[in-house]
């Protein structure tokens, strides 16, 4: 048991505009009693229902956000009790390919606890914290000159807003 | 009795009535599916996600139904499209 003094258990909630860092966030979660940190980082892919996403933008209800992130931390502190720190930085704004728009630590003893609870952590983000992420894909066509092979048009970018599977009311 | 709350549009719903943000008067007490009804009648557009849509009264979701809202000066609302985070 991790019992040094002023170094209660750690619940951490970011939201930011700025690049998220791994390191920190690691950082943020390791104890000298826990054997494990567990982390998951969510980033852009660069595909979409078929389509080349070209960004995804960000959107959150911010204090809300917040408050549904503490009950899921405190969901993940009653079904794993050995799990020390939690915590969770989210980007918002404009999220380029590749880049991570959310990542998720937790430090645990040893690494079953942490394991299970990051994806528990995740799975429930997904389920019920007020974000959204509207996905802007290139919307591309081709045309045929002559006996010359193909050209590439690009139309306008669309947009549109994400639905997670996890939502409820998607 | 009325009340006035605050409402918040998020995602769809805030292309949809193109405010972010606004003040409205309403019930201060009345089914959450009356609550969505005012909000239509002032969007009519919004209609577009019904069914595809909760609310946030106090930052707590609220299902579209039968269930009774209770609304004082100030509170906060919030149309909830459906979720997109991680």
């Amino acid at each position: 048991m991790c019992e040094e003094v002023g170094d209660g258990p750690r619940d951490l909630v970011k939201l930011t505009y700025d690049k998220l860092s791994t390191e920190e966030v690691s950082e943020a979660v390791t104890c000298p009693s826990c054997g494990a940190i567990s982390i998951f980082i969510g980033t852009t892919r660069n595909n979409f229902q078929g389509k080349k996403v070209l960004r995804l933008e960000y959107e959150a209800y911010e204090p809300m956000a917040q408050s549904e992130l503490r009950k899921i931390y405190g969901d993940i502190r009653r079904r794993w009790p050995t799990v020390r720190h939690i915590c969770v930085h989210h980007r918002l704004g404009v999220v380029p390919v590749t880049e991570a728009s959310v990542i998720i630590a937790v430090s645990s003893p040893h690494r079953e606890d942490a394991l299970q609870a990051v994806h528990y952590c995740i799975d429930t983000l997904k389920a019920s914290v007020p974000i959204w992420k509207k996905v802007g894909t290139q919307n591309k066509r081709y045309f045929q000159l002559g006996g010359y092979g193909k050209s590439e048009i690009y139309d306008t970018d669309e947009c549109c807003w994400k639905q997670n599977k996890e939502c409820e009311w998607a | 009795m009325t009340t006035e709350v605050t409402v918040l549009y998020f995602a769809k719903s805030a292309e949809l009535t193109g405010v972010k943000s606004e003040t409205v008067r309403v019930p201060s007490s009345l089914t959450s599916f009356e609550l969505w009804g005012s909000l239509v009648q002032a969007h009519p557009k919004l209609s577009e996600i019904l069914g595809q849509v909760v609310l946030a009264v106090r930052q707590e979701y609220v299902t579209l139904g039968d269930q009774c809202v209770s609304l004082q000066n100030g509170d906060e609302v919030a149309v909830i499209p459906p979720l997109s985070g991680g």
